[in-house]
């Protein structure tokens, strides 16, 4: 009982030191009796944050997103809102559109045209809702490749010596790319000579390890094509994280950082809503933006339009034309994922 | 339980606060964070696409600007400023959607209009389109006397009319718009217009949806016509890094990556 009491305490001086997985544990140990349950609501409710405490003990008890009722996601984007509101001091609103029938998002990159800006990058942070720092999270990445070397000369160059069998170098001596990929360049200008740029994201799979991994099925695929996560559902085990081969997703290591002038008010529930520590989260395509008809940021913001972005399932949409017109490659084909993020050159 | 707890959430604060300063180098969005915003901004060519943030509703911005570069970084409203494509007699696949594009004049330092200077009397007429060296203007086109748009083949008056210098012209003698080069550039570089037009090439803002509204931009938003040759586009400054991982100063780890692989190549001749 005293331990009880303890317990009752702590609910009282924080709310938010007692971690969800803490408390479904022990609520799934019977450690902890219904008139504990009311209890906490209790405390929860005289939390100094109203708002926060009655999300936080909705949230609790909610669904995963996708077996919910259209009341209950009503209800849950209601209770957002309403928290969101409070927390940040403006006009939230948290969307719950579904995909449209006839769409599947695609998304194309002029690889010959990246100058390395990483405009998208800071586009991407400022719709999106990212923690600003500790942990700073940035969902696009821009690689500075080194431009590879195929000289004739340099083909039967290092290992094995003689006779030289590797066309193109080998792994002691590439005469292509060598470098793997800078990821903090800062130099005064960009481009620079002699090397290009890469810009990675999310690739929204049509067969993605991430969700395939997913022990609790939080993250899954849209039929518009996006793989999104329900951040209230996710445990923070991080599988995701290791299993995607493109680098694609991030983790919230700690509470995020997101002051309230630089947070973006029109959200939607898979997308750019703000995100609590300990979950997973990654580039949805700004399906907040698309599923309302609007391009990307990311797309909006390249200053020299190497990005591209459309309906893959609409022939007259700028990607399949991308795909018709030009030479096109997707980032580790060999692995069967079927990304639908396209790189091409002119 | 609840004292070790505090102990080590005391201990990870102090070491954070010790290790912080090193951390954090001056280059991270962080920093910029504290600086104040920029109150002109540019879209993709510095100072030629610059537009002014402002509040298109309260709490609404119609840009954010990066507070290091001063470049746009997100859109509140793509179509600020715009009007539509379909008042400018050009031939484009505008017909299905509503396509809108930015006017240039107002982008043009020298444009007061032109016709203020180049009358006819203030300034004659030139007689002849044969290159010349060039007594004004050679702050507009800093290698006036190296043009190499054309790879020399063409000069000043090609394209702008010697007749009326509030517009261009084409080869045939058509006067075009500075509000829609695309209709002159076209002209030559055909499969790039086609690229264009089909949104392959350049650069649209706003709705992707069939019949959406877009905001086209036109050639000279992001090319600079008289540099082009020896720069597609003009390097601009990038935005600030990622912060470096929480075990690094520095991002000596994949600079060197490469150079390691080769060291120990040239060491070991057939060592393996």
């Amino acid at each position: 009982m005293s331990d009880m009491n303890d317990k009752d305490k702590k609910n009282q001086v924080d709310p938010k030191e007692n971690s969800r997985r803490e408390f479904l544990k022990e609520a799934a140990g019977g450690t902890l009796s219904a008139a504990t349950l009311a209890a906490g609501a209790g405390a929860l409710l005289s939390g100094s944050n109203e708002a926060e405490a009655k999300a936080t003990w909705g949230e609790w008890f909610q669904k995963n997103y996708r077996l919910m009722t259209d009341e209950e996601k009503k209800e849950s984007v209601d209770r957002l809102e309403k928290r969101y509101s409070e927390e940040y001091g403006k006009k939230t609103t948290v969307d719950s559109v579904p995909a449209q029938e006839g769409v599947l998002f695609g998304y194309a990159l002029n690889i010959q045209k990246c100058i390395g800006c990483r405009r998208c990058v800071y586009a991407c942070v400022k719709e999106n809702n990212q923690s600003r720092h500790d942990p700073e999270i940035q969902w696009i990445r821009v690689l500075k490749m080194e431009k590879g070397n195929f000289l004739e000369e340099n083909m039967d160059k290092g290992y094995p010596d003689k006779p030289g069998i590797q066309v193109g170098g080998n792994a002691y001596q590439n005469s292509g790319v060598v470098l793997e990929g800078e990821h903090y360049y800062e130099p005064e200008e960009v481009p620079e000579k002699g090397h290009f740029y890469f810009p990675m994201q999310c690739m929204q799979c049509e067969k993605p390890p991430c969700v395939k991994v997913c022990p609790v099925r939080t993250t899954y695929r849209e039929p518009d094509g996006i793989v999104v996560i329900d951040y209230n559902w996710c445990i923070g085990c991080r599988m995701c994280v290791s299993a995607c081969p493109y680098w694609a997703r991030r983790f919230n290591w700690g509470e995020p950082n997101l002051p309230a002038e630089e947070m973006n008010p029109v959200t939607h529930y898979l997308g750019n809503r703000p995100r609590m520590k300990g979950v997973a989260e990654k580039c949805t395509f700004c399906l907040q933006r698309t599923r309302q008809g609007r391009y990307t940021a990311c797309v909006e913001v390249c200053p020299v339009g190497a990005r591209k972005f459309g309906n893959l399932l609409d022939p007259e949409s700028e990607v399949r034309k991308i795909l018709e017109k030009k030479r096109v490659f997707r980032l580790k084909a060999e692995l069967n994922t079927y990304p639908k993020f396209f790189y091409f050159m002119d | 339980m609840k004292k070790l707890g505090k102990i080590a959430a005391a201990a990870t604060l102090a070491a954070g606060l010790l290790t912080g300063s090193t951390l954090l180098a001056a280059d991270t969005y962080l920093d910029y964070m504290k600086k104040p915003a920029p109150t002109d901004c540019f879209e993709s060519r510095e100072g030629y696409s610059n537009v002014a943030p402002t509040e298109i509703k309260p709490g609404t911005p119609n840009v954010k600007c990066s507070n290091k570069t001063n470049g746009v970084l997100w859109w509140g409203d793509p179509f600020d400023g715009t009007e539509p494509m379909g008042d400018l007699p050009i031939d484009a696949d505008y017909k299905h959607e509503e396509a809108v594009v930015k006017p240039r004049t107002g982008q043009l330092k020298y444009y007061a209009p032109c016709t203020t200077c180049h009358n006819g009397s203030m300034v004659p007429y030139p007689k002849s389109k044969a290159p010349r060296a060039l007594v004004m203007h050679q702050d507009i086109v800093p290698d006036a006397l190296d043009l190499q748009h054309g790879r020399g083949a063409i000069w000043c008056l090609d394209c702008h009319n010697p007749r009326n210098r509030d517009t261009l012209i084409d080869h045939n003698g058509g006067e075009i718009q500075f509000n829609q080069p695309m209709k002159l550039c076209g002209k030559c570089h055909g499969e790039v217009y086609s690229d264009w037009r089909d949104g392959i090439h350049g650069k649209r803002i706003g709705m992707w949806t069939k019949g959406g509204k877009k905001r086209w931009w036109v050639c000279t938003e992001c090319h600079n016509p008289h540099m082009v040759q020896t720069k597609r586009f003009q390097p601009i400054a990038p935005e600030p890094r990622p912060q470096y991982p929480r075990t690094r100063t520095n991002a000596d780890h994949e600079r060197n990556h490469g150079a390691g692989h080769a060291e120990s190549a040239a060491g070991t001749t057939g060592g393996h």
